[in-house]
């Protein structure tokens, strides 16, 4: 059983001050910089702070700021994936995105908080305690009314919502990325799988991990996108330059009938609504939110077409069976013998063979979601078990990537065979509410966890990662005042393209930051 | 003779029926009255210069513990598998060897379970789909053909080893996730002998085709098989696995012990029930590891991380045109030349000794110093000299073919000179110990000037070997005067001793003839 999150104010590690950002306190501090001073003790969304600046004065990012996630290695600054299994734990070498970052002249200003190993969606799994929702927080706010920021990438979204940091890298399985962002109202883009080099990203289920870019908007997660989408022969899911140049012309091709850089037209613009998206379970204000959205896009001359995706009711079991199942595997290697964790056996206790001995360390170093989802991946992967849930879950996953090819206009570049030709019925992209509802407050979320409904949830964004799509989740301007409990809160619009359409779905994501100007001025 | 010219894709069970019948009973004096079956799984390590997933360099026996060690053989957090292309070029060569059937498409499965050699908690090895299936290995002594299951690709695992003394177990992982190949062949053998051909005869391939050291000693190959007994005409027994057999010999007496075990079960009246076992190499006997219940649920998952393996006519074409040659090949084409079987067999046998380059290069033995010795020169005189005086020589030396110190232009000049006459029979072989004895660089010519050892010319020198001789034996030089040539021997002899092998003996005799009987040498 889940236990209720450590308590907020009190248990929760502070990281100190960086070196560089001493004696900056006074005069020649940066926005960024104060932010994490006066900010972060209370939203406790960065664990450790850089201490070394590395950076390219001529690169493409040299005015960025950027915070890792704690589950992407760094050589400089511990990796612990928010478990005491890594708690101490520092790895001998750089993600190649982190790579990347350094050698774009981007700040690395220090490590996000998350759930352990990207397991959870409200940030509460974590061993440096919950993060909290910066949005119109104040250090002086009673705890009750402390909102979660959502998971698993829940430090890395609040970080920039607290103005920490221009942008951040998180991860997302099944919506690690795009649900904190909404909750904490900033950009978060989950690209297509294979996009980003994952060498150096801690696996919690390899066939659905992708790196996602959190920007405060989209632009800044464009910048930092581009830098970092790009071939790694060390991560052998990335895909090869050719697809992906292929994959680039197809978008281009079908962008060029409505997308302009220099006009805000949208005439052209064939934009899906997927009806099975709009669960029971939906706050109503939710959807009138992205009703103001869908009709200022309209005004700009797109077109919206309801569509279906009959096997999305499929995508939570699929998803959970499949990545519990390569978590279960993945997280095998955590048995305190090389690195991590390591728990003495009681004297008492069986040493007959290396899996009893490893128990003691598992049991203390894992916490209680992680400990859930191993049970369940390694059932699915028993010799009994295997046909009906994991092979099955495999199906459904192929059903599930068919419904998206059958509504895009644009053709699946990585499927095999001679491309089928477009049907002019297709749509551009599929827009849908990021979340059901508004960031919950942190006291009912520990309350909750754990209760089937918080995976409900996932139902919004788990279909994507199963098909690898890119996704992006947009501030959709914040609930008003006919919602009810989430009112002022951000909500996200979650814009999906066909594989490789990041350059589509992030122009559909900047009309929606543009209408949602427009409407607040 | 059992031919299997199909490639075989159905399970394992329909294929031991098949092979059963089609093996006629031979009955065994050890256990007559009963018919084994034998299947074997090799695992052949693959001689390439790095691991199979990783940049990190395989090792030799002997390197010091942990010296070959990437972040991802130790399973550190973020890393990732990168398939070595080149461990595929030899399961490729392999395959084709074993006259497998390449799979276009083969995918990599995850294998868990928890043990300290192991740090990812799972082993990558194709268990759905291999990179092989099918294939056949004739033994030439035993006559039979043994068919191939299927061949896949894998990876190793650490060594640990428990220090009781101290209570302290060490884990060693230099050999971490170096490539392996898993050979898994039909029940196809009925005795502990035809057993140890098939090992000793994939050894040899693997060497031939430069793929694995395959050595048992030093771990680079290593066997777990399967036994079963049975009544002839019967339906196959329930078979035990021994695992890991380290040597050929160990491996027939395990098998026999079984044999043994399974006929005192059954004569018992009891049925034998499936199960892992070992074998005490002290004891000679097997015994139980684990029983099929307590077999482990090893949750077999494709790997999330590796893309199907998907191979290309033209790559599978381009290992195939530059295969090596084929121990069976070496062995025709050497009978062709003319070479005795005997002398075939001593060239190929030390080549099974020898070392296999990484990445795929062949070694250079034996047999390949034997064809550059070849050329131009005739191969059977070739081979007596090989054979006879370098090998024999080098055995009483207690040196291996390795340790050879002469060069193939001083081994071949060495030859020409006695096939020339220039040095005597005798005199190239004082030469060849001389040379062993002395490596050195210099020419067999030029060392012959210096020993004094190129042969005495027909002519004033030889003669006068022979008057002194004659005038040292005056008895025996009248006896053959007064017609009794075979005494001619004895002053020959004196000729050649005096001589210190310079003489030619023939030469020699047909000086002695015609300074003692007047028109003698003519006759």
């Amino acid at each position: 059983m889940l236990q209720s999150c450590p308590k907020l104010s009190r248990s929760c590690r502070r990281p100190s001050l960086p070196t560089f950002l001493r004696g900056l306190s006074t005069g020649a501090e940066l926005p960024w910089q104060h932010a994490v001073r006066t900010k972060n003790g209370f939203v406790n969304a960065i664990v450790h702070t850089a201490s070394t600046r590395t950076n390219n004065a001529d690169g493409p990012l040299n005015d960025v700021t950027v915070a890792v996630k704690d589950n992407i290695c760094t050589a400089d600054m511990p990796t612990t994936c928010a478990s005491a299994m890594l708690r101490d734990f520092t790895s001998p070498f750089d993600a190649t995105v982190v790579r990347l970052l350094q050698s774009s002249g981007a700040t690395i200003v220090g490590k996000t908080n998350c759930d352990e190993f990207g397991m959870g969606s409200l940030n509460i799994n974590s061993i440096h305690g919950p993060v909290v929702n910066p949005h119109g927080a104040t250090s002086l706010e009673m705890e009750s009314a402390r909102h979660s920021a959502g998971g698993s990438s829940g430090g890395s979204a609040a970080a920039v919502a607290a103005g920490m940091c221009d942008a951040a890298l998180g991860t997302d399985t099944g919506g690690s990325t795009r649900l904190p962002a909404s909750y904490c109202g900033v950009v978060g883009l989950k690209p297509s799988y294979g996009m980003i080099s994952r060498w150096g990203v801690v696996s919690f289920a390899d066939s659905l991990d992708c790196v996602g870019v959190f920007g405060k908007d989209i632009s800044s997660a464009q910048r930092v996108y581009d830098v970092l989408s790009a071939y790694d022969s060390k991560d052998p899911t990335a895909i090869p330059e050719d697809v992906r140049a292929r994959a680039r012309g197809a978008c281009s091709e079908h962008a060029a009938t409505w997308s302009s850089p220099t006009s805000s037209d949208l005439s052209g613009l064939k934009i899906g609504i997927p009806q099975e998206y709009f669960p029971s379970t939906l706050n109503p204000s939710i959807i009138s939110s992205l009703r103001r959205t869908i009709r200022a896009l309209q005004r700009q001359g797109a077109t919206a077409i309801p569509v279906s995706l009959p096997n999305t009711s499929y995508a939570l079991s699929a998803y959970y069976i499949i990545a519990s199942a390569e978590a279960s595997s993945n997280l095998a290697r955590y048995d305190g013998v090389q690195y991590g964790l390591h728990v003495q056996r009681p004297p008492d206790a069986l040493a007959t063979d290396p899996a009893s001995i490893y128990a003691h360390t598992r049991t203390a170093g894992f916490g209680p979601e992680v400990k859930k989802r191993i049970l369940l991946g390694t059932y699915a992967l028993t010799a009994d078990a295997f046909d009906n849930y994991f092979l099955q879950a495999q199906r459904l996953r192929q059903l599930i990537r068919e419904d998206f090819n059958r509504v895009f206009i644009v053709p699946d570049p990585m499927a095999a065979g001679p491309i089928v030709p477009t049907s002019a019925e297709g749509v551009h992209v599929l827009l849908h509410p990021s979340a059901i509802c508004t960031a919950p407050p942190l006291e009912e979320a520990a309350r909750t966890a754990g209760r089937i409904d918080t995976y409900v949830q996932d139902v919004l964004t788990v279909p994507a990662s199963l098909a690898g799509l890119p996704a992006v989740s947009v501030p959709g301007g914040s609930v008003d005042e006919s919602g009810n409990g989430g009112a002022g809160w951000p909500v996200g619009v979650s814009v999906v393209g066909q594989w490789g359409c990041e350059e589509m779905v992030m122009r559909v994501g900047k009309a929606i930051e543009d209408v949602g100007k427009e409407s607040f001025e | 003779m059992l031919a299997r010219a199909v490639p075989c894709r159905p399970c394992r069970l329909t294929n031991a029926r098949l092979a059963h019948t089609l093996r006629t009973y031979k009955e065994d004096p050890r256990w007559p009255g009963w018919e084994v079956i034998v299947g074997i799984e090799v695992h052949a390590q693959i001689k390439s210069r790095t691991k199979l997933f990783s940049d990190a360099l395989t090792s030799d026996p002997g390197v010091s513990h942990n010296a070959h060690v990437s972040a991802f053989d130790a399973a550190f957090p973020g890393t990732l598998p990168r398939l070595n292309p080149i461990c595929v070029d030899l399961a490729l060569r392999t395959a084709i060897a074993l006259k497998s059937d390449v799979q276009r498409r083969s995918t990599f499965d995850r294998k868990h379970y928890f043990y300290s050699d192991l740090p990812a908690g799972y082993q990558i090895t194709q268990r759905y789909e291999p990179i092989a299936r099918g294939g056949v290995l004739h033994l030439s002594s035993s006559e039979i053909a043994v068919g191939i299951e299927q061949i896949q690709l894998e990876q190793d695992t650490g060594k640990s080893t428990f220090d009781a003394r101290h209570r302290v177990s060490t884990i060693d992982l230099s050999r971490a996730g170096t490539g392996l190949m898993e050979i898994v062949s039909q029940p196809d053998m009925r005795s502990p002998e035809e057993a140890a051909e098939y090992v000793r005869s994939l050894q040899a391939l693997l060497r031939s085709v430069g793929s694995s050291d395959g050595n048992m000693e030093q771990g680079s190959l290593r066997c777990d098989v399967n036994v079963s007994v049975n009544k002839p005409g019967q339906s196959p027994g329930t078979r035990c696995e021994i695992k890991n057999l380290n040597s050929v010999r160990f491996m027939m007496a395990a098998i026999a012990s079984e044999v043994f075990r399974h006929i005192s079960v059954l004569k018992s009246g009891e049925s034998v029930s499936q199960e892992t076992r070992g074998f005490d190499e002290d004891s000679g006997v097997t015994f139980r590891l684990r029983s099929k219940e307590d077999a482990p649920d090893y949750r077999y998952m494709p790997d999330p991380n590796l893309p199907p393996l998907l191979l290309d006519t033209t790559r599978i074409e381009r290992i195939r045109e530059a295969m090596p040659e084929l121990p069976d090949e070496t062995r025709a084409r050497l009978q062709i030349l003319g070479l005795s079987r005997r002398d075939i067999d001593v060239l190929t046998s030390i080549d099974s000794g020898w070392e296999v380059g990484y990445n795929g290069e062949i070694g250079k033995g034996a047999t390949a110093y034997f064809d550059a010795l070849s050329v131009g020169r005739d191969p059977k005189v070739v081979v007596n000299w090989m054979t006879h005086e370098l090998l024999g020589q080098l055995t009483i030396r207690r040196k291996t073919f390795r340790e050879n110190p002469l060069s193939l232009e001083q081994m071949g000049s060495l030859i020409d000179l006695v096939q020339n006459g220039v040095i005597t029979g005798s005199s190239g072989k004082t030469l060849l110990r001389h040379m062993l004895d002395h490596p050195s660089s210099e020419m067999p010519i030029e060392l012959a000037g210096q020993l004094s050892l190129l042969a005495l010319q027909e002519g004033d020198s030889l003669d006068q070997l022979c008057a002194e001789a004659i005038a040292a034996l005056p008895e025996e030089a009248e006896a053959v005067r007064r017609g009794n040539v075979k005494v001619l021997n004895k002053l020959t002899g004196r000729v050649m001793k005096s001589s210190r092998g310079t003489a030619d003996a023939l030469s020699a005799r047909k000086a002695l003839e015609r300074l003692l009987i007047p028109g003698g040498a003519n006759s």
